[in-house]
Parts: structure tokens; C-alpha cells; sequence
């Protein structure tokens, strides 16, 4: 059984207290300290035997444009720059798209990935890892802008006020490392998401089981860094001075809240050490920064997969990435098909590569879900919004495609498949619900059994709906 | 949870027929029943009670074989009461004059005092801002900033001020606009219900939000009044609580009928001058009448001017004014568009040449750019000349209407008259010049500047700044004036004439300020008219997109009726919600007041009163109090004493680990309440000791200090402004409160982001919270700025003893025992030690380096100890 973390019930003083909150966890909410130090997480969680203890979910944040990456559709290249069929505009709504669109075909060439498919030219090195991977291009969403869609990835509905799906892992299976949080949110691309911090909040559960952000500029963790004229040292005496004089109160009042507060201040402080060494990319070889191209000090996708393994392998159970910069609609060439979507390959492609890699070549990646995606897909069809030469497509809820690795994935599979003209599902459509109720699945959890009592009723990350879908894993 | 099949929900209301008919009846939900007061119980120890509150405590005590702890000291006492009733903690020298003060009556004299304070206003505002879901922002995506909410939670602050009864505290904020005669703080009030989230994004559809926000109103009312969570019932249903989906939308109905539908200017909003802005308004509107008396003029005035005038128009006329066709040059693209404005071309420095190459150009001729009209071209950061001669017969003068997009100079007879670096479209009038037209032929040169897209520029030449009428009456006889005619005249006089100029400009300024001062726009209630009532229809499996049956306002079955002749509207409903017979609203108050002081409520749920809410410990006790609360014309202050003069309410916290066992939660009061302060008040405490705390009461929302980079940026360029001056120290209720962002250090202590109504904060114990107290800068600045206090509080007599227990007489309220007393000079000791080797670490903390910096420096990692002592984050 993995070590409960701190956030949790690591405080071996508070076992005394196990017996009365026997009864008070099974009625969640009443009490709030008991549910945070949890009778036993695992037990809250784990229905089923886990084939992954961790993830690592890279979102691209804006919505790739998933079918010039995975997806080739011959028959949307040889029609590029005709109408596309009348029905698909039927009772459509689009976010931009007016008028009746122009199909449009891949822009860039393709190249054969070690999994047999065609693949984007632009991702050389994430060609060589997709026997790695289970690509599913059957994805699809009820949400065509990008906070609900974002939401509803996340939180399981599409407005904000729910847990997030790192939120309801850290609740349901708690960390693996006393020093570190469970669930820990990097953010790279410039922007934050659209929907923002309510995409690794805590929602109505107790807020430590709210996304850690690890920022790259600045502190690492706010307010993890001494004030002036502080040094470990000096950090060290006070606080040796704050636990005696917390002692004597702990004496005189009797108060466990008081035992864990203690507690809690020693776990600071290891924090303060810990997380500093977690987050330093300086420390790794050459050799490692060369295989993700990363630079230590920058703010980039790159340095987030190499920080998101570091904290994998020190027992952080859920490291969730956003990347910025994906919402390809073609209005400029920041946002377009020819100028920015090579520059975030580029961005991904030795990035994601790597990640898989280094996970692999260090036995992580059985025990590791890699999971990347946005938040729907994009039209076949150029927006062209106000005339626009630039080429780009709009949102486009009905299909995309995602990459899931390791964990208990296949290798090297291809799930589901759109139609011709990748527009809709043609086989074998996963609805993002579904992809939840697989995710927690891989990890041991019964999403329909991990709830929280919230007005008045149950709630869950798959919300009312979500089918574990078996034919995603191995 | 599994939903109700959506075949079910629509049968449902025959099924609930048939499952009561199987069902024998349960004795209904004992929140249900009407409020009872019952005798008061004799105890075994009637010494010890002060009220029927502390008998129906001491009765449930003895029959679970417990007995009241001993009362805490009375300066642990007064912290206890000064920090729930102010949430912010007495002085020492507070604390020495009560416990010198040993009448009867000291508590209740000191109690009195606390509740009348503002203090008391701002503490208990804070509580209700999380229940009305108050923030700065509209939530959703783009979470676009509302600058002028501060306004409600003034209402708030002022309601507790005068101790507002909270029927009339009910009614005003869910109906005020309705009330008879409604004032505009009543309307204001309604502020409360436009809490909710405003969708701005890009082709959301405004009906569905404008529906999430009246679910989101039928919720938090029926949550904060009712203890009920409806939110089940949206979809189908209820499955523990009898409520049908459509009682639900009858709820929905009575909120359906206002005016506001998710539109991103908050729309309809209410402007209200606060008591400050009254004021100034009173002042300008004397100074206005005092300034516009002087405003006058005679009837010889008028006529020379308009002589004047007349002659100038004539003058014109006879001019012949003619204008050649126009010489174009440009584009002349620069790196910028300040660069392409403000270099001067070569038709600047050489003069136009209209043969010659000039910039590489040559200047063409366009015919087509007749007056009168925009006409517009293309080229980015690149300037635009533009070049004609006017020629008169007789001198003159004229005036030049111009607009530009977008900067423009303007050159006439080689002498600059205009420069103007603005951004804008071009359109008539934009720019009115009066120039001196000289017989024979004038030079005008125009230098047009674009910064991107479309360019262009309008021109006219014209007799004069008047308008038509003016110059019609200008263009008559004197003699001939009828009195329309006079009385344009004279207008027009008093608008140009300079000897006015001083005058006008101060009569604009205090309009402009009066204006400035008739309060900002904020979102409020408003009904719409009648013929413009909406059909409200319930909604099928809780979308909007599917409307089932229609449906008429109501209230729930379970529930005591509205009156008969009530009106079936929002202000029908509140006062059905504040009306005696109501078995919950007085309950759910008093309980959750009863949280807000002991920790947790009676019902321990105190957001759910249904079925699946926890009975409370105390029922008697509850209805107790609620009773007393209305029959006391629904006083908080009156409730808020009678729970602290209790005898209950003064026990002491500690208790032995025995005693824990028995009762882990406290739930049967036989020791006093103790638990960590909400977020606010650790900030507000720390503030306080240190003496920083800036007390203002009321005013809009600032923004102390937060870490570089939380505030991200979404759209907008609103920024997060570190405060620096008075409002870096305000009390954490006056924060800014931006949904998708508020302050870090805040929500490290459980507050949550205020997107739903937050019924109930959790209370968590975490490493994160350590990290703020000792490192936030706020904290820290905090612990510099005691250990200053430590240093000036010392005289001839003191030493570092006595510094320890003015630091624990200040902080704690209390003498330091003998081993906390050592522990801490012990670290004293330490820090002088390290600090007089390392000259770096003193300049670090005290910067400036000053005199004595290592002593200060040494004092304030003390203070920063006791800052962080359990003691003092938790009320006791």
C-alpha cells in the first residue's frame, strides 16, 4: 500500500484519532478534518485491481487540429477548395463559420509513424514513439467554445463549480510522497486556459485536493520561499522555537487540530526543500535536455514533460500540463495552419517524443498514463473568417483524436475512425465521459463510485453518464 | 448517483401519488414542522444557567452523562467575543479595563459596545458576502471585471450597521425594486440576486445563461433562506426531499420575470449616489447656481457680437472663395506610427513641390476628393500629404472642418495651426480650425498619419463654426429679428463669447463632477412589464433548449401556502419567506449563526435541512432560538447577544483527552468552541497587532499585495495594482474579488472562488497554509512592523523580559508562562547571535540598514514566531 501523503493522513500523531472518524467518513461533508485525513484513500478509491498509479495529461489548450496530425482523409485533400455538402451545415452552429465553407485539405505532407499510420511531417520524432500509443480519432464533446469544452474534459460538466478530474484522483487515491502535493498543474504557452483555475480546482471538495500550480517563473509554489533575511538555518531555529511553544499549547488544550498544525508546519518546511530540488532541471544531463529539448530557466512545454516526469518518479500521482497556443483558425499567421501550427509541432513534437521515451527507458511508463488531447477538434472545412487568406479551421465538437501511452494502453493501436471527410464519428465513438470513466478505471477507480455528497445529491467527475470503454487498454 | 430515467420524471407526479399511497405515512420531516417553543427543562445545575438557551445545553449535557466546563478567564473571553463579533481582536488595554471592570453587567456593557461597533458591520458583511456570492467580476471565461459591486456590500455593511431586521434585510434584497415606494437603496439591495455570472463569450447563447442565473437564484435562495438544496430538482425529481421538478420551476417562475438576460454591461443597472457622493452633489448644485447666475447678458452685447459676426459671414461671401483640385503624397510607410507623424517629410522641410520627386514620390492630383466627404486609402504607419491652394477675392476669414484617421497636421499659409496624434476614423467636424483668408491665392498642406488598416481624411471649407440656424439668423436684418431668432443669438453669444471663457470652463467641470458623483452603474432587479412577461415553462431533463409544460409561480406543497391574496411575484415570496409560519428561514439563520460562532451548526448541516441533512443535536434548543429571533423583530444583534452572554458560550475550550473521546466534535457543548480563523481574519489580526490595519469603513475594492503572475490575464488588460499607500492594509472583506483569480493567500484558507453560493466554507489543515503565514510578505511586513512596536514600546524600565510579555499581552492577551518566556528569549538570544555575524541577512530584512537593524531584525524572526503560533491562528 503506497504511503498516504500529508495532504491526507500522514500524520502518524492523528492515528490516535482513527477510531471516531470511522463513522464520519462514510458521511462525507459532515466534518470536514476527518475527510481530509481521510480514514484510508486508497480504500475510498481503489475498487479495482490499478494498471496505472500515475498520469501525466497534456492538454493543448485552443484545440489542436487533430486531423492534419493523425487523421489523413484523401478524399478531403482531392476536394480541397469546394463547398463542403450541404449537410453538414444543417442545423449546425459554428463559432466563426459563415456562409457555406470550403473543404481543406492537409497543407503539409505525411510520413509513415512506427505504428503503420500516415502522420503529420511536421512530428518526425513523435512518428517514431506511436507504437508507443493508442491513438483514438473517435474522440467527440458537446461543447463547440473552448471554457465549457475545457470544462467539461475536466470537471465532467460544463460550467464551472466542479472538482477536476486531478482533484477527484488526489481525493479518490491521495500521493505517494509525504513531501510533495498529489496533484500538481503546469502551465506553458503563454496564456492560461480558457476556462482557467476552475480546470484543476477543487470545486465542493475540500480544497486540498485542488491542482498545486508549479510555476516556472518565480516561486515554484506560492509562498514557498523565505522571506528576506531568511536562511534555512535561520527558517530552522524559528521554526524549532514555534513547535515547542505549539507544544506547550498542545499540552494545555489537548486540541489534535493543533497535533496536525504541527505537523503541518514540519511538512512546510520539507516542502520548502523538496519541491525546489523536484523542480530544478539544472540538475539533469545533457544528454536528457537534448532528448526534450529543453532549457532550464524557460517557460515551455518541454521543460514542463521533464518536470512532469521528475514529479511522476517522486510520487506526485496526477501532473497536468496546458500548452496555450492551439486555437488554429486561420485569421493571422499567429493562429494559422502554415505558421503557428509548426511552430507548436515543433514546440510538441521532441517534447511529448522524449517524454515517452525517458519514461520507457525508465521502467515509469508501465505505471505512467500519458494522456494528450484538447479540448474538441477541428472543422474539415477553412474558416476564412472576414475573407481571411490565412488558413485555419473552427472549433468543431463532432470528432478529434487523442493520444493516450503506457499505463495499461495498447501499443501501437488505432481505435475508432471518422468518416470520409473527417466531419463525424464513423465507428466506435467515445465520448469524453467515457474517456474519464476509463481513465479512473486505469487507475483502479470506479467513477461511479467515487462521489462526494454535494446539495443534496452524489456527485462525480462523469456526471450522470460515462461507460468504461475496455477496448482502450491492453 | 444514477439520474431518474427520463420516462419516470415525466410520469413522476402520478407515481409520487402512488408511492405516498404505498408508503404509510413517516412523521413528517421535523424541519418541516412550525417552530415550538417548549417549557424550558430543569437541570440538575440551575446555578449555571444564564438562559434557556443554557438549559436546553445543559440538559442535553446531563443526559449524556457530560458537565459543563469551567468558564474560560475573562480576558480569553473577551478575544473570543471580540473576535466572533468584530473578527478582529482586542486590545491589551481593552482587555485590562474589562477585567478591572467587575459589575454585573461588564459582559453585556462590553457585548453592547462590540455589536454597535462598525467592526461589527464589516465582520458580519464578510459572512453574508459568501452566501450572496459576491465578487468583482462576472465569472465565466472572460470573467470581466465589475468595478462598481462595492456598492452592494456597502448596503450590506450599512444593514448590519443599523441592525437591519432581517425580514426587511430579506425582502429588500430579493424584491426591494418591488416594494411600494421603493427607495434607491432598496434597489440596490437587489444587487444581490445579480450576483450571478455574466457569459460574454462569443456565440453563447444569452438565453441559456440568463436561465443558468435564474437556477442559480432559485438555488441560493431556497440554500441561504430555505436550508434546502433544490438544485436536484432542476433535472427531475428530487430523490430524497419532496420536491417535485415542477415545484422547482415554479420557483424558477417567480425569478423569470426580470429584465436582465446575460448581456456583458450588466443591464438594467441603477445608479445611487453614496452618503459621500450626496454630499458632493449638494455642494456642486449651489456652486452651479451661484456660477450660472453670472452667466447673463444684456441686449447691447448680443447685438455687438452678432454685428460682428454678421460682418464676418458678409465678409466671407464676398471672397469668392475657390479651392483647387487636391495633390496627393504618400504613402510614406515609417517603422511606427508615432515615427511617421512626428518625422517631417520632405514637403515639410522642402516645401511643397508639386513637379518635383519628393520622399521618392510624386505628388498626383485627385480629382475625386471632393468636400464634404471621407475618403479613405490603405497603408500601415504611413503618412499622407495633402496639398491644395484656396484662393478670395477679398480678405476674410474662414473656418476648415477636418477629420483625420488618424493623426493629422495641418499647415496653412506655412504656418503649422494643427498637430494631433490621435487614433480614430475620420468624420466631419473632428476638428474645427478659424483661419485668415488673404486676398489671392492661400496654401493649405494637410499631413495625414495612419496607423493601420484604413486611413483617410474629410475636409470642408466653411463661412463659420455656427450652425444653419445661427447663420440664418445672422444672415437677417438686425431689425428683422423675431425673438426665436434673438434668442439664438444670445445663446450662441454666451457659447463663444471669450469674456465667458473662464466661466463656461468651470460651469462644465462642476456638471462634469456632478455627473461624475450620481454613482456608478450597478446591476440590480428590475421586473419587466407586464406585456412583456415571459411564459415560463419547466425544462425537460433540466435543458432550456427543451421546454416542457408551462408553469405559474408557487412555492412547494411540503411547505406552509402563500397567502391567498399574495402577490404571486418576488416580493410575494420574500415576505412568505420571512413570515412566521415559515418553519425554516429563522431556524436555518439562527443555526448557521450558531456555526458561525461555535464551529458547526446544531444541525451540523447546515446547508441541508431535508432528509438528508444530519437532525439537530438540540432540537428544542434551535426552535428556541429561532422563535426568540422573530418574536425580537428578527434582531442579528439581538441574536448574536443572547448566544455570547451565554454560559454555554463561555466554557472553556480546553479539554482532557478522556473528555475528547466522549465527544470528538463538541456536539453536546460541554466545552467551549475552538478552531482556526477564517482566511479573512488571519489577515485582519495580523494587521491589527502589528498596527498596520488601516481602518476605512466601506468604499470600492483594493488590492493588497499578491505574488507576480497569478492574475493572469484573460482578454482584458486589467491588471492587479499592488496597493501601496493606505489601501495595502484595508480589512480582507474589501479585497477584489475576481472570480477566476482571487487572492491566492485566501483560498489557501478555504475560501472558495464565489462562482455558486458557498453555504458552508470547508475548514482544512494544510502545509500550504503554514507557507502563507510564515512567508506571504504580508505576514512578514506584518512581523517587521511588530517588532518596530516591540522596540518603541520599550522605555528606561524594560528589558527583554518585559519585551516578551508586551509581545504576548499584545498578540495572545496574556502573560507568557516561565518556559515560553525562556523558549523565546532563547531564540532571541540565537537570532542576535547569527544576525551580529551576518551584517547580509540584517540589511535583507531590514532594508535601509538603519541603526539598530540587527536588533530589529533579531525581534521581528521572534515576532514572525508568535504570528504563527497556533494560539494565535485559532480562536479559543
Amino acid at each position: 500500500m503506497p504511503m498516504q501523503g500529508p495532504f491526507y493522513d500522514g500524520l502518524a500523531a492523528l492515528q490516535a484519532r482513527r477510531w471516531f472518524l470511522q463513522d464520519s467518513a462514510l458521511s462525507l461533508g459532515a466534518f470536514a478534518l476527518p475527510d481530509l485525513l481521510g480514514s484510508d484513500p486508497t480504500k475510498r478509491g481503489r475498487q479495482i485491481p490499478p494498471r496505472a498509479k500515475n498520469v501525466i495529461y497534456l492538454h493543448m489548450e485552443g484545440a489542436p487540429p487533430t486531423l492534419d496530425m493523425f487523421d489523413r482523409k484523401p478524399m478531403l485533400d482531392r476536394l480541397s477548395g469546394q463547398k463542403c455538402p450541404e449537410e453538414f451545415l444543417d442545423k449546425e452552429r459554428f463559432a466563426f463559420i459563415k456562409g457555406h465553407p470550403l473543404l481543406l485539405g492537409h497543407p503539409h505532407g505525411w510520413i509513415r509513424a512506427a505504428n503503420g499510420i500516415e502522420m503529420c511531417e511536421l512530428f518526425p520524432h513523435l512518428a517514431q514513439q506511436m507504437g508507443e500509443t493508442t491513438l483514438v480519432r473517435s474522440m467527440f464533446t458537446d461543447q463547440f467554445n473552448h471554457a465549457p469544452a475545457e470544462l467539461l474534459m475536466f470537471t465532467g460538466a460544463p460550467r464551472p463549480g466542479r472538482p477536476s478530474m486531478g482533484g477527484w484522483v488526489s481525493y479518490g487515491l491521495g500521493s505517494e510522497n509525504g513531501n510533495l502535493p498529489a496533484f500538481v498543474v503546469m502551465l506553458s504557452g503563454g496564456n492560461l486556459p480558457s476556462a482557467g483555475k476552475a480546470l484543476w480546482g477543487a470545486g465542493f471538495l475540500p480544497s486540498v485536493h485542488q491542482g498545486c500550480e508549479f510555476r516556472s517563473q518565480g516561486d515554484p509554489v506560492l509562498y514557498l520561499q523565505d522571506p528576506a533575511g531568511y536562511d534555512r538555518a535561520r527558517r530552522e531555529r524559528s521554526l524549532r522555537a514555534l513547535t515547542d511553544l505549539n507544544r506547550a499549547q498542545e499540552a494545555r488544550t489537548g486540541d489534535p487540530e493543533t497535533t496536525a498544525r504541527i505537523a503541518q508546519y514540519e511538512l512546510a518546511f520539507r516542502m520548502q526543500m523538496s519541491v525546489p530540488e523536484a523542480v530544478d532541471l539544472a540538475s539533469e544531463p545533457a544528454e536528457v535536455h537534448a532528448l526534450y529539448g529543453t532549457t532550464p530557466g524557460e517557460t515551455s512545454l518541454a521543460n514542463n514533460c521533464l518536470l512532469a516526469r521528475r514529479l511522476i518518479e517522486r510520487g506526485v500521482r496526477f501532473v497536468q500540463l496546458f500548452d496555450s497556443g492551439w486555437d488554429i483558425h486561420g485569421t493571422n499567421p499567429s493562429d494559422d495552419l502554415m505558421t503557428q501550427f509548426p511552430k507548436k509541432a515543433q514546440q510538441l513534437d521532441r517534447a511529448l517524443a522524449g517524454l515517452l521515451i525517458d519514461l520507457k527507458r525508465r521502467g515509469l511508463l508501465e505505471e505512467t498514463l500519458v494522456v494528450w488531447g484538447g479540448e474538441f477538434g477541428r472543422t474539415p472545412m477553412n474558416e476564412e473568417r472576414d475573407g481571411s487568406k490565412f488558413l485555419g479551421r473552427d472549433h468543431h465538437p463532432h470528432c478529434y483524436s487523442m493520444l493516450l501511452a503506457g499505463g495499461g494502453m495498447k501499443r501501437g493501436a488505432v481505435i475508432g475512425a471518422t468518416d470520409e471527410l473527417g466531419y463525424r464519428v464513423a465507428d466506435n465513438a467515445i465520448h469524453v465521459h467515457d474517456l474519464q470513466a476509463t481513465l479512473l478505471h486505469l487507475l483502479g477507480v470506479d467513477h461511479e463510485q467515487l462521489t462526494w455528497r454535494f446539495q443534496g445529491r452524489d456527485f462525480r467527475l462523469t456526471d450522470v453518464a460515462g461507460k468504461v470503454r475496455p477496448e482502450l487498454f491492453a | 448517483m444514477r439520474r431518474t430515467p427520463y420516462l419516470l420524471s415525466v410520469l413522476s407526479p402520478a407515481l409520487v401519488a402512488i408511492v405516498a399511497v404505498a408508503c404509510p405515512a413517516q412523521s413528517p420531516h421535523w424541519a418541516y414542522q412550525p417552530v415550538q417553543v417548549r417549557a424550558v427543562p430543569a437541570t440538575a445545575n440551575p446555578a449555571w444557567v444564564r438562559s434557556p438557551l443554557d438549559a436546553w445545553v445543559l440538559a442535553a449535557m446531563e443526559q449524556n452523562g457530560l458537565s459543563p466546563a469551567p468558564r474560560t478567564n475573562r480576558a480569553a473571553w473577551l478575544r473570543r467575543v471580540t473576535l466572533d463579533l468584530t473578527g478582529v481582536p482586542p486590545t491589551p488595554a481593552e482587555v485590562a479595563a474589562f477585567v478591572a471592570d467587575t459589575d454585573v453587567d461588564a459582559e453585556a456593557r462590553a457585548v453592547d459596545a462590540l455589536l454597535a461597533s462598525p467592526r461589527c458591520a464589516e465582520r458580519w458583511t464578510q459572512w453574508w458576502l459568501d452566501l450572496a456570492r459576491y465578487a468583482d467580476s462576472q465569472g465565466y471565461e472572460k470573467d470581466a471585471l465589475r468595478r462598481t459591486m462595492w456598492r452592494y456590500r456597502e448596503w450590506v455593511i450599512d444593514a448590519f450597521l443599523r441592525d437591519l431586521p432581517f425580514d426587511e434585510f430579506t425582502i429588500d434584497q430579493l424584491a426591494g425594486d418591488l416594494l411600494p415606494g421603493a427607495t434607491d437603496e432598496q434597489r440596490l439591495a437587489t444587487a444581490f440576486h445579480r450576483q450571478t455570472m455574466t457569459n460574454t463569450e462569443g456565440g453563447t447563447d444569452d438565453e441559456e445563461f440568463r436561465c443558468a442565473a435564474v437556477i442559480d437564484r432559485v438555488s441560493t435562495t431556497m440554500g441561504v433562506w430555505m436550508g434546502t438544496t433544490m438544485g436536484c430538482a432542476q433535472c427531475h425529481d428530487h430523490k430524497y426531499d419532496p420536491f417535485s421538478q415542477k415545484e422547482f420551476f415554479e420557483l424558477f417562475a417567480i425569478f423569470d420575470q426580470t429584465e436582465d438576460n446575460d448581456q456583458p454591461n450588466d443591464a438594467p443597472v441603477l445608479r445611487v449616489p453614496s452618503a459621500r457622493q450626496r454630499a458632493t452633489q449638494k455642494v456642486l448644485e449651489l456652486e452651479l447656481t451661484a456660477l450660472r447666475s453670472k452667466w447673463q447678458a444684456d441686449d447691447a452685447a448680443v447685438d455687438r457680437w452678432a454685428a460682428t459676426a454678421r460682418a464676418g459671414l458678409l465678409a466671407f461671401r464676398e471672397a469668392r472663395a475657390t479651392s483647387s483640385v487636391w495633390h496627393v503624397l504618400g504613402p510614406i510607410a515609417a517603422s511606427d506610427f508615432h515615427t511617421a507623424h512626428a518625422t517631417a517629410f520632405a514637403p515639410e522641410t522642402e516645401g511643397v513641390k508639386l513637379g518635383a520627386d519628393q520622399q521618392g514620390l510624386r505628388w498626383r492630383d485627385e480629382p475625386g476628393y471632393r468636400d464634404g466627404k471621407v475618403h479613405t486609402w490603405s497603408g500601415d504607419n504611413s503618412a499622407f500629404y495633402l496639398h491644395r491652394t484656396i484662393h478670395a477675392e477679398v480678405a476674410a476669414t474662414a473656418v476648415l472642418s477636418l477629420g483625420s484617421d488618424d493623426a493629422i497636421k495641418v499647415w496653412w499659409n506655412g504656418a503649422e495651426v494643427l498637430a494631433k496624434e490621435v487614433g480614430r476614423g475620420a468624420a466631419a467636424d473632428q476638428e474645427l480650425l478659424s483661419v485668415a483668408l488673404r486676398p489671392g491665392d492661400n496654401e493649405l498642406l494637410l499631413k495625414i498619419t495612419n496607423g493601420g488598416g484604413i486611413g483617410g481624411f474629410y475636409f470642408d471649407l466653411r463661412a463659420s463654426e455656427f450652425g444653419r440656424e445661427v447663420a440664418q439668423a445672422l444672415a437677417m436684418a438686425p431689425e428683422a429679428c423675431d425673438d426665436h431668432a434673438r434668442s439664438l443669438l444670445r445663446r450662441e453669444y454666451l457659447a463663444r463669447a471669450p469674456e465667458f471663457a473662464e466661466l463656461r470652463t468651470r460651469i462644465t467641470d462642476a456638471e462634469k463632477e456632478f455627473l461624475a458623483n450620481q454613482g456608478d452603474p450597478v446591476p440590480v432587479l428590475k421586473e419587466l412589464p407586464p406585456d412583456k412577461a415571459r411564459t415560463t415553462r419547466l425544462h425537460l431533463r433540466g435543458s432550456f433548449l427543451t421546454p416542457g409544460m408551462v408553469v405559474q409561480p408557487g412555492t412547494p406543497a411540503c411547505w406552509p401556502p402563500m397567502p391567498a391574496d399574495a402577490p404571486r411575484n418576488r416580493l410575494g415570496f420574500a415576505r412568505w419567506l420571512v413570515s412566521r409560519d415559515n418553519p425554516l428561514t429563522a431556524r436555518v439563520q439562527c443555526n448557521r449563526v450558531w456555526a458561525e460562532l461555535f464551529g458547526a451548526g446544531l444541525v451540523t448541516t447546515s446547508e441541508d435541512f431535508g432528509t438528508q441533512g444530519e437532525k439537530p443535536t438540540h432540537p428544542e434548543l434551535l426552535d428556541w432560538l429561532a422563535a426568540d429571533f422573530m418574536a425580537h423583530g428578527w434582531s442579528f444583534r439581538h441574536l448574536l447577544r443572547t448566544i455570547v452572554l451565554s454560559a454555554t458560550y463561555a466554557q472553556d475550550s480546553a479539554a482532557s483527552s478522556a473528555q475528547r473521546e466522549v465527544d470528538p466534535q463538541n456536539r453536546w457543548l460541554a466545552r467551549g468552541a475552538s478552531f482556526r480563523l477564517p482566511a479573512e481574519m488571519l489577515r485582519d489580526q495580523a494587521l491589527a497587532v502589528s498596527g498596520l490595519l488601516h481602518e476605512q469603513l466601506g468604499g470600492p475594492s483594493v488590492m493588497p499585495p499578491q505574488p507576480d503572475g497569478v492574475w493572469m490575464q484573460l482578454y482584458s488588460g486589467e491588471q492587479w495594482q499592488n496597493a501601496n499607500g493606505p489601501d495595502r492594509y484595508r480589512r480582507a472583506l474589501y479585497t477584489f474579488w475576481r472570480r477566476t483569480s482571487p487572492h491566492p493567500a485566501m483560498l489557501v484558507f478555504d475560501a472558495q472562488s464565489r462562482e455558486a453560493c458557498v453555504l458552508k466554507r470547508q475548514r482544512t489543515n494544510t502545509p500550504l497554509q503554514a507557507l502563507v503565514v510564515w512567508n506571504d510578505p504580508e505576514f512578514h511586513e506584518a512581523a517587521l512592523a511588530l517588532a518596530e512596536r516591540v522596540q518603541s514600546a520599550r522605555d528606561a524600565g524594560s528589558n527583554d523580559v518585559s519585551s516578551v510579555r508586551w509581545l504576548w499581552q499584545q498578540c495572545l492577551l496574556r502573560e507568557p508562562t516561565v518556559p515560553e518566556r525562556e523558549r523565546v528569549l532563547e531564540l532571541l538570544r540565537e537570532e542576535r547571535r547569527h544576525f551580529a555575524a551576518d551584517p547580509a541577512a540584517v540589511a535583507a530584512m531590514v532594508v535601509g540598514g538603519r541603526e539598530g537593524a540587527a536588533e530589529l531584525a533579531a525581534w521581528a524572526v521572534v515576532c514572525g514566531v508568535v504570528l504563527n503560533l497556533d494560539e494565535f491562528l485559532t480562536k479559543r
